[in-house]
């Protein structure tokens, strides 16, 4: 995402993230948030300045930041690329995630937000459609499964 | 000094500045005091104008960018404190116009009379002043000048019911005329 011109990272760390988010930290291009609103409020800063901007969080997080998104993000039409950690994907996953988990796919169906899920076979596909979002000034939305448990 | 009397004389002084508003009646004052292109209304997202100015200042550190907060706002939103305490970037004005009441939902209290804000954002790693009449107010802003931040600046003002116009700028258009304003002065 770096190299396909994604000049910030902003967000609250997840643990099927975790990867990604520590690549970032080495390269000094992550910005960790105390909650997911204000990485959003922080990356909506960024892109205002045209500087594409990333916000990375676990769906828990993104269940918090709903009325951000709705009032801030979609009604001011901000570029932003949400990157969502999907806990609950797995049914045995840990109890506070299945509510969530389970609506999720809904939930981003009802804000409107244009969406895809990373696979093993596709991802560079699914980035590169989130890419040419970006640069058309629009939102969008990339989710990663969690398809393992710890 | 009331609120729009206070967002009036911090807004006389923004130059080429951009200014970020809090919703409620933070954004309805600035509008009808001195509306611009380079003023971001945020009329949604409760909390969060500090966030937004930290992003804009981070990416342009040549400019000084100027948050116009209420203590029910910051108090929505107190990790930003921290967030901008451990990132210091220099060109913030973080301006708190404290009331200790949420005015634009019809005046219930905050608690921002126990607890002070001020005193939180210092232990962040701000600089802090306190101004509490117009002359104390215009001469921290003369004062700040050539102080780089960040700065948080607490405006004591008092409950009022005065309500300022409607802001009748689409909140795609606000965007937009701040980044062309923003992006063509890089």
């Amino acid at each position: 995402m770096s190299e396909s011109g994604i000049e910030n990272f902003v967000g609250v760390p997840d643990s099927t993230l975790k990867h990604f988010v520590d690549q970032g930290l080495k390269k000094k291009v992550v910005l960790i948030a105390t909650r997911e609103e204000e990485a959003i409020g922080i990356a909506t800063g960024m892109s205002l300045s045209k500087s594409p901007s990333l916000v990375f969080m676990q769906n828990a997080g993104f269940a918090n930041s709903l009325s951000t998104i709705t009032s801030l993000v979609e009604l001011y039409e901000i570029p932003l690329l949400f990157l969502i950690g999907w806990r609950g994907y797995l049914k045995n996953d840990a109890p506070e995630h299945t509510k969530i988990g389970k609506i999720q796919p809904e939930i981003i169906k009802s804000l409107g937000i244009e969406s895809k899920i990373l696979s093993d076979a596709s991802w560079k596909k699914e980035c590169d459609w989130a890419m040419k979002k970006i640069r058309k000034g629009q939102f969008c939305a990339l989710i990663i499964r969690r398809d393992f448990l710890d | 000094m009331i609120r729009r009397e206070a967002v009036e004389i911090v807004a006389k002084t923004l130059k080429d500045d951009v200014a970020v508003s809090a919703n409620g009646y933070m954004s309805r004052d600035l509008y009808e005091a001195y509306d611009r292109p380079l003023n971001f209304y945020m009329i949604g997202s409760m909390g969060l104008a500090s966030s937004i100015g930290l992003g804009i200042a981070l990416k342009n550190p040549q400019r000084r960018v100027c948050v116009f907060d209420g203590d029910g706002n910051i108090l929505m939103n107190l990790g930003s404190l921290v967030t901008i305490g451990s990132l210091q970037p220099k060109n913030l004005i973080h301006v708190v116009f404290d009331n200790g009441i949420h005015e634009s939902t019809g005046g219930q209290p905050t608690n921002s009379t126990r607890v002070r804000i001020d005193s939180l954002a210092k232990a962040a790693g701000y600089k802090v002043f306190r101004a509490g009449s117009k002359v104390k107010l215009e001469s921290t802003l003369n004062k700040i000048k050539n102080v780089s931040g960040p700065i948080l600046v607490l405006v004591q003002i008092e409950k009022s019911k005065y309500v300022s116009k409607r802001i009748d700028v689409e909140p795609p258009l606000i965007k937009t005329r701040l980044m062309n304003k923003i992006n063509s002065q890089k």
